[in-house]
């Protein structure tokens, strides 16, 4: 039986239908909470989130990953709540963003401890929503290369996947080889891990992208829509083109390796989002862009519901 | 009144959790303790549970026990990233009759979210001392934040700490930052100091803000009564915080110690800057609780004090009119 978890309940795999592989329903730094300039009325988050979920599922979109780690304002009731109203699947993580987002008891915390709580968020549930995660989010701190605490927590993540057959996600993929070099010494298969953001303005450059899908793992072009060309483009913004043209070139060597997405938050927690930037991108510009390029419909089948698929289903 | 009594502050009040409290109500203080203490990330973990209910009940019971022995006020000086619960303790307080103090601020930097640390920016600087000031000042201005949620009643200090190995340059902008609410808002400022009670003190001391602002926690440490931290700090006009009454371990001097220690500082002039409290925690999260009761100054450490020599109107002064002094918003 295949099966992968989302905020209502596994699901199975043949229904998850188009795949946003990482995005945000919220996304704010850990302490954001404490700024009450970013509060926003649950009036105002629903009615920033709704309409962009629906027009998700009225494009077609059948899955929204949600990549927001443990202490980023993760909030499962509410994913609940949206996922029931708009029909759109949530799945959402377990792990955290990168060691500079874990809090004190997390940072504090073993391998093994992490494993474990990792292993219960995904078998038991998340906090006491019921909800279990389906995927473990790790990622690289601020400064370019992987923290103690990084290692901790992508060793700890390894065990949790081998464990419960869930794959793991990564903001960033920088510092590759020694992400890889742990997953190697846990043994846990490549293509159990999606290396993200390879394809951001700031570590594009600095990111081995065929190199990771030479040894197994799957690659995530997954900030498309952050492009110098916006009004107010983020730091971490990229020309549109030349994104572009770098997914074209990857996914020419290396499709079965290749996944995409927007990582756009719905309505952010503790910044203030990109503004006009949505997981409706994929829809509205990133599929038009592809079919412009000559891709036919069984690549971007191939892209953005088989690869997230064998990706996302659980392996026991 | 003894002559020691600096300052008046008979028509003060006081920032409680239920609202401002003519300063002549609070009685006796402990200053420097803890309600709900929850690490930063511990009420996500799997294996903790936040029972609201059953907090509600220990901790009520640790109050009626305070009250009975005499006690009227307790400040919960964690700040407001370590399990602050402004509505609990609300309702904490109605029930129980004993005034509650909350406290604005946070630190050392190891315990502070991502937010401060690493901000969204390239290159993700660090929170400077003014952000902290303005963070703080609004928990007094405008209310202690609810997070995400809504603003309750005002702040009655700020508290943060600098890491043990010595303060840090994210603790000094803590510090600095705290001392700058002090000043615009007029709470006081509790500091616990990292490896220097006194340079630690001269850091908030350089913004500006009166020494009698000021109380410098953990001056029972034994590497400061070693250093001679609490006379220098009485010295220069703040308040001496003695706050670990109870403590039987290697960091901390004696209960017998830490008595003599209040007898040479009233004997030199300094009995209108002795604080006492216990650092007790009423209910730990995520990390090991201290678990004496808050009426232990009074039941048991007053005695030593009156064993020293010192008189009732000496014992009274440390614990009703020295923090009375220190809290009265000015």
């Amino acid at each position: 039986m295949s099966r992968v978890n989302t905020v209502l309940g596994p699901i199975p795999t043949e229904e998850l239908g188009l795949v946003a592989v990482h995005e945000h329903i919220g996304y704010g730094m850990p302490g954001s909470e404490l700024d009450a300039k970013w509060w926003k009325s649950p009036e105002q988050r629903y009615e920033e989130t709704v309409p962009k979920l629906r027009q998700f599922h009225d494009y077609g979109g059948g899955t929204f990953v949600d990549a927001t780690g443990i202490c980023n304002g993760r909030d499962v009731d509410y994913y609940k709540s949206l996922s029931a109203k708009t029909g759109v699947h949530i799945v959402a993580s377990t792990g955290f963003v990168g060691g500079d987002t874990a809090l004190p008891f997390f940072a504090r915390a073993s391998v093994e401890y992490l494993a474990e709580h990792f292993i219960h968020e995904i078998t038991v549930g998340i906090g006491n929503t019921g909800g279990r995660a389906g995927i473990i989010k790790v990622g690289v701190s601020r400064g370019g290369r992987m923290t103690d605490l990084d290692k901790r927590i992508y060793r700890a993540a390894a065990r949790a996947a081998l464990t419960t057959g869930v794959p793991i996600l990564t903001h960033l993929a920088i510092d590759a080889e020694t992400a890889i070099a742990i997953f190697n010494a846990e043994g846990l298969p490549l293509d159990r891990v999606l290396f993200g953001h390879v394809d951001d303005g700031v570590n594009a450059d600095k990111t081995r992208d065929t190199w990771i899908a030479e040894q197994g793992g799957r690659v995530g072009f997954d900030t498309f829509g952050y492009e110098t060309e916006l009004p107010d483009p983020p730091f971490w913004a990229r020309p549109r083109k030349e994104r572009l043209d770098h997914f074209l070139r990857f996914i020419g060597q290396h499709l079965d390796k290749a996944l995409a997405s927007a990582d756009a938050n719905c309505s952010a927690l503790g910044w203030p989002g990109v503004k006009g930037h949505t997981v409706n991108y994929i829809f509205e510009d990133l599929i038009p862009d592809l079919r412009a390029a000559g891709l036919d419909e069984a690549v971007i089948k191939t892209i953005f519901v088989d690869n997230p698929a064998d990706f996302l289903t659980i392996q026991n | 009144m003894g002559a020691q009594t600096a300052e008046n502050t008979t028509g003060n009040t006081v920032n409680t959790v239920l609202g401002p409290v003519p300063a002549q109500q609070l009685g006796v203080v402990a200053v420097h303790e803890a309600l709900l203490s929850v690490v930063p990330g511990a009420e996500y973990a799997f294996d903790v549970t936040i029972d609201r209910a059953e907090i509600f009940e220990t901790l009520a019971e640790k109050l009626k026990d305070f009250r009975r022995h005499g006690g009227g006020t307790i400040v919960d000086s964690t700040g407001m990233f370590h399990g602050r619960d402004v509505r609990l303790y609300e309702a904490l307080s109605r029930t129980t009759g004993v005034h509650i103090v909350a406290s604005a601020g946070q630190g050392p930097e190891e315990m502070l979210g991502g937010y401060f640390l690493t901000p969204q920016t390239n290159p993700p600087t660090p929170w400077p001392a003014e952000k902290f000031a303005e963070l703080f000042a609004k928990e007094v201005t405008e209310g202690m934040v609810v997070p995400r949620v809504e603003r309750r009643g005002a702040a009655g200090l700020v508290a943060t700490t600098a890491t043990l190995a010595g303060m840090t340059a994210t603790d000094e902008s803590l510090f600095r930052g705290a001392a700058r609410a002090a000043m615009t808002t007029g709470v006081p400022v509790s500091i616990r100091y990292g490896d220097d009670a006194v340079r630690d003190l001269e850091v908030v001391l350089d913004e500006k803000l009166p020494a009698a602002r000021v109380v410098v926690g953990g001056l029972d440490r034994k590497d400061a009564v070693a250093a001679g931290a609490p006379l220098e700090v009485a010295t220069r006009g703040a308040y001496v915080g003695l706050d670990h009454v109870g403590a039987e371990d290697d960091a901390h001097i004696t209960d017998a110690e830490r008595a003599a220690l209040v007898a040479e500082l009233v004997e030199a002039g300094h009995g209108n800057r002795i604080l006492l409290s216990s650092n007790a925690i009423g209910v730990a999260k995520g990390h090991p609780a201290n678990d004496l009761p808050y009426s232990y100054v009074l039941t048991t450490f007053v005695p030593l004090l009156k064993a020293q020599g010192l008189g009732d109107e000496d014992v009274r002064r440390i614990l009703v009119d020295n923090p009375r002094d220190l809290l009265s918003v000015r």
